[in-house]
């Protein structure tokens, strides 16, 4: 939910797609899925396993943005 | 065909929906090809989406309308897209989900649709302020087990 909260905000540049991780096993095989939730951040650029507060999202994606 | 929704759930939807705010047109995009659950998900949005006026559904097949899943970037089946609608006008905010929403995943799509309907993200002003700045794209896949 808090990574379609973060798509809404700038939809021009985000995308926030939820994974049902058996259906599309490749995909979660590529990413190594082992446990949900888990967010992959471009494409494996940076993940965050587990439900984590506004916070914690907002600075791996800064991270992996590089403006932070 | 059978029902996937009980009356209870019925009830229960059609009491969350009182909180939708604008209308939102949901767009799942099937595939005749290696789709276990597409079915079975297209019968699921037929069931929810008549429990509220403010919610639509639109059914796209992905290789016989090729030009709106381009459109919508699109290339996998089930893939569900919770869009902002007014009028005729449809926004696409960057909110899907690809599978079926069972299980603990149908009460997060009942939340993305009235999430959407709210037209507000509800995040702090710092985090808005940091996503609205963003010039180069961001994906964000939250992978979900349906249990």
């Amino acid at each position: 939910m808090l990574a379609y909260q973060f798509a809404m905000e700038n939809p021009a540049m985000i995308l926030a797609e939820g994974v049902e991780a058996m259906e599309f096993h490749e995909l979660s095989e590529r990413h190594q899925i082992s446990g949900v939730p888990d967010t992959i951040i471009n494409a494996g650029a940076g993940r965050m396993v587990g439900a984590a507060p506004e916070a914690q999202l907002l600075a791996e994606v800064r991270l992996v943005m590089g403006s932070g | 065909m059978e029902k996937l929704l009980n009356d209870e759930i019925i009830a229960q939807l059609r009491d969350a929906f009182q909180k939708m705010e604008h209308p939102v047109e949901l767009v799942l995009f099937v595939s005749q090809k290696n789709c276990e659950y597409c079915a079975e998900t297209r019968q699921l949005l037929e069931e929810v989406a008549p429990l509220s006026d403010l919610l639509d559904l639109r059914v796209y097949d992905l290789d016989a309308d090729a030009d709106v899943a381009a459109k919508f970037n699109v290339s996998a089946a089930p893939a569900i897209l919770i869009l902002a609608r007014e009028g005729e006008q449809v926004t696409d905010l960057g909110v899907r989900y690809m599978g079926i929403p069972s299980g603990h995943e149908f009460g997060t799509l009942i939340q993305a649709i009235l999430l959407v309907s709210g037209r507000d993200s509800g995040l702090t002003p710092a985090t808005r302020e940091y996503l609205k700045g963003l010039t180069s794209s961001l994906l964000l896949q939250v992978f979900v087990t349906p249990t």
